[in-house]
């Protein structure tokens, strides 16, 4: 996701400077991307350059900006578009277990669990944060961890199914566990 | 720190001969006093089975199963039906709440059957249905409430009394995310308060409340998640 995009919803609640910019970026998301200045100070000069954004005038040693018309209608139109990966991601566990499948030497049964297991602990990290967080102050952190799990239970499904097909298919070197 | 729950080479099979199926292989599993336990493992790997011998709802077929100090073998029906009205409750993914009783009725039932005085057991009740965010809706009947509210009773249910030992069989499986993780929830105060839960589940998300998380497969424990990984995992998110 380009950054710009976090930049422009911010502008269109009201203008800002830099580092203003920063902090509410990294407290609206949940705390977990920092984001160096100089790539907010970047960012800002090319949605200035493309007519998104422009100075709101000098105050001080702060310059603020705000939000063009023309900045408004991308952000709608970013807001109003679902997000929908191209193909498949290039995602390291599900070509290890792919390849592993075929592999004559490696026990995809043992595979399969190492992994499981770490997944889980993965998720108890997740949990523990979760446990602590105050659900009337952390909501942006309690719904960035909600994604976090999710996804990691989804791979821990995808694990489940996996070992199941394998179990179900004569020709693989995992099924005769 | 004291053992609530211990399984010493306990096995079950079901049939004989040729037809002999083995739920669970010797198994040995230690739960201390404080923890939560999860339990996972497909279908057919023997989670239910171990859960209903830790209930002392089925006997092994060898070894030996303590709860509470207590060996399952010296008691009879009458000594495990004790047991699980003052040691162990039960929560089912089927609440089996009685339909003709309020939440209230349900909670202190099983408190009832075991003798105590009707005014003891309705106070019993009250505080447990308070501690669960449901204490208003105590005379109301179960069909007047939602899927979570009904589990929040199941749980009173199975808690009230100070029973210390809850043995949950996928009691979220039919409420939503945010509903099954206020279920969890309490599950982890129950442990925090010095209880115990043991949790059999599907649901990774919802395992991952436990402290430990035990694998099953074809009747044998595998795996375990480790303790030390408490500490280590999960950097990365501040």
């Amino acid at each position: 996701m380009s950054f710009r995009y976090g930049l422009l919803a911010l502008l269109a609640e009201e203008e800002r400077h830099g580092y203003e910019l920063k902090t509410a970026f990294e407290r609206r998301t949940g705390g977990q991307w920092a984001i160096n200045i100089g790539q907010v100070y970047t960012t800002l000069q090319r949605l200035e350059r493309d007519g998104l954004v422009e100075p709101a005038g000098a105050d001080g040693e702060r310059n603020d900006y705000r939000i063009t018309a023309a900045g408004r209608g991308q952000l709608d139109e970013w807001y109003a578009t679902p997000v929908v990966a191209e193909g498949p991601p290039r995602d390291e566990l599900m070509i290890k277990v792919l390849l592993a499948v075929a592999a004559a030497d490696v026990d995809v049964t043992d595979l399969l669990q190492r992994q499981r297991r770490a997944s889980i602990e993965q998720l108890q990290a997740y949990t523990r944060r979760k446990a602590r967080a105050h659900p009337a102050d952390d909501l942006a952190f309690l719904m960035m961890l909600d994604a976090l799990i999710y996804r990691t239970e989804g791979e821990i499904r995808w694990l489940d199914a996996a070992e199941a097909r394998i179990r179900q298919s004569p020709n693989t070197n995992g099924g005769d566990r | 720190m004291t053992v609530a729950v211990e399984l010493q080479d306990a096995s079950r099979a079901f049939g004989e001969g040729h037809t002999r199926v083995v739920a669970l292989h010797p198994t040995n599993l230690s739960v201390n006093g404080g923890e939560f336990v999860a339990i996972m493992g497909p279908s057919g790997s023997g989670k239910t089975t171990l859960l209903s011998l830790i209930g002392g709802l089925d006997r092994p077929t060898s070894g030996r199963i303590t709860v509470d100090g207590q060996d399952l073998a010296k008691l009879n029906g009458s000594g495990l039906a004790v047991l699980r009205r003052r040691v162990v409750g039960y929560v089912f993914q089927d609440l089996n709440l009685l339909a003709g009783l309020t939440a209230r009725e349900n909670v202190s039932l099983p408190m009832e059957l075991d003798g105590r005085p009707a005014k003891e057991t309705r106070a019993a009740a009250d505080a447990t249905l308070e501690v669960l965010g449901v204490r208003g809706l105590a005379h109301r009947f179960p069909n007047d409430l939602s899927g979570g509210e009904q589990q929040r009773v199941a749980i009173g249910r199975a808690l009230a009394g100070g029973r210390k030992i809850l043995l949950a069989d996928e009691p979220t499986g039919a409420l939503d995310s945010i509903t099954g993780e206020s279920v969890m929830r309490l599950l982890r105060s129950h442990c925090k308060d010095g209880g115990t839960v043991i949790l059999v589940t599907h649901d990774a998300a919802h395992a991952a409340w436990a402290d430990r998380v035990v694998f099953l497969r074809d009747g044998r424990i595998v795996d375990e998640t480790r303790a030390e990984a408490r500490e280590s995992v999960g950097a990365g998110v501040a």
